[in-house]
């Protein structure tokens, strides 16, 4: 019976002579931002983006596209549009200099997430949250909260607009530290093939 | 305890979840989006690495070692429903069986949380993170593609409507339904049978699918007692390919 394997019979097929067709338009979901508590108490860092339908799915998928391998106690998620980012600065620069003061006017008060960026190149780390009307007014809070120290960007989320782990999910990842068998490095191929070799000769 | 009663069901827990974690992970490569390819492939991997634990099990009470158990049967001697070994089909089909067994697995383990032998209440308890989230992935599909387009309801209804006979052999009593209750490893294919269809409903309403009245779907049984269908042995074949090239090399 023919390998029911897709990687073995889903191999595009072979075409016809003469037929030339334009490359197929990509077909993308929107993005959304992961952010990874590694281990209880730890402040959350971004881990990366994914994609996906929703925010929920986005949920579902960044469970296991960015926490399939270390310690991980908590996820959340949302829309990449709903990440509001300071200028970029390097060097002796604050990226709370650039900020600029914001009166706070009639509206009602939200909370924010806010995030820094203490290491050009490294992942955004969570500060603590702020209230404000606007997101420019949120980072605004974040300046009289968090600006004394020298950080290079500065990103603020709505609270609202994110995807949490609810107390009961927390057991998603229970069972993550036994399965060391997800690193690589742990299978040790090449001295089992080689093992394995020496022996059959 | 019933020791024959308590291999029989250990066997049939582990064999299907060593089957279609073997079937899902022939996804690994090809999955609808990048994000989706790992998700499911990881499922299938714990699939797997649930079924070590129970052949381990099986082990401590003197059966075969674990590797011996997964790769040295032929088709007949497998007790896995038959719904774990039929081909993936297309994405929908994989999504909906993927729903319709991990479902009814998560009922049975929060089942035998509450098991008397203590083995199988543990590991229930260690793994309820990992069906929480298999069930959360199938539910989050099934309602996203349940109710988006033309094509996906279709696609779904479709294979909701082939794979239910099959989902339905799932519970398939064993000969020792009885030892089971009475010694409370188990509580029985019945009432799992009865939970399931309360889930399933509950999920499926939620959605623009429609499920048969369940007095007209016929189950497709067999499977816990060996006969199969012609899918399995060659799924076996492929599985077991590279242990049997040396079963004392270890891999």
């Amino acid at each position: 019976m023919k390998s029911l394997d897709p990687r073995v019979t889903r191999l595009p097929e072979t075409g016809e002579a003469g037929v030339i067709l334009t490359k197929a338009p990509l077909d993308q979901l929107g993005t959304f931002e992961v952010f990874v508590q590694p281990k209880e108490g730890k402040p959350f860092q971004h881990e990366g983006a994914i994609h996906a339908s929703d925010l929920e799915m986005a949920f579902v998928l960044a469970k296991e596209t960015l926490t399939r391998r270390f310690t991980c106690t908590s996820l959340y998620v949302v829309d990449t549009r709903s990440v509001f980012v300071s200028p970029y600065t390097e060097g002796n620069k604050n990226a709370y200099e650039l900020i600029s003061e914001i009166p706070a006017n009639t509206g009602t008060l939200t909370a924010y997430e806010v995030y820094h960026l203490t290491k050009r190149g490294k992942q955004h780390v969570q500060a603590g949250t702020v209230d404000g009307i606007t997101p420019a007014h949120a980072m605004a809070e974040a300046r009289k909260k968090f600006g004394d120290k020298v950080v290079y960007n500065i990103w603020v989320v709505p609270t609202a607009e994110i995807r949490f782990t609810s107390a009961e999910e927390k057991d998603l990842w229970l069972t993550l530290p036994d399965k060391k068998f997800r690193d690589a490095s742990d299978y040790k191929g090449g001295d089992k093939l080689k093992e394995f070799l020496e022996r059959s000769t | 305890m019933n020791a024959q009663a308590l291999k029989e069901l250990l066997y049939k827990v582990a064999d299907d979840q060593l089957i279609l974690g073997h079937r899902n992970s022939e996804w690994t490569g090809f999955g609808p989006l990048l994000e989706e390819d790992i998700a499911f492939s990881s499922m299938a991997q714990d699939k797997i690495g649930q079924s070590h634990a129970l052949y381990q099990m099986l082990h401590q009470l003197g059966e075969q070692s674990p590797d011996t158990i997964a790769f040295m049967r032929s088709a007949d001697q497998f007790h896995n429903c038959i719904l774990v070994e039929l081909p993936n089909g297309e994405y929908d089909f994989s999504l909906m069986r993927h729903f319709l067994f991990d479902t009814a697995e998560a009922i049975r383990f929060d089942m035998l949380s509450n098991s008397s032998y203590l083995p199988l209440s543990e590991l229930a308890r260690k793994i309820k993170g990992e069906l929480r989230y298999h069930t959360l992935h199938a539910n989050t599909w099934i309602q996203k593609l349940g109710t988006a387009t033309d094509e996906s309801i279709s696609r779904l209804q479709q294979s909701l409507y082939t794979a239910l006979p099959f989902a339905i052999g799932i519970f398939e009593e064993s000969p020792f339904e009885k030892d089971l209750i009475q010694e409370n490893i188990f509580a029985g294919e019945q009432e799992l049978k009865i939970r399931w269809i309360e889930r399933i409903e509950e999920v499926i309403q939620k959605t623009k699918l429609s499920l048969p009245t369940w007095s007209s779907v016929t189950a497709v049984t067999g499977g816990r007692s060996g006969k199969h269908s012609e899918y399995l042995q060659p799924l076996v074949d492929e599985m077991s390919e590279v242990f049997r090239i040396d079963p004392t090399t270890e891999w």
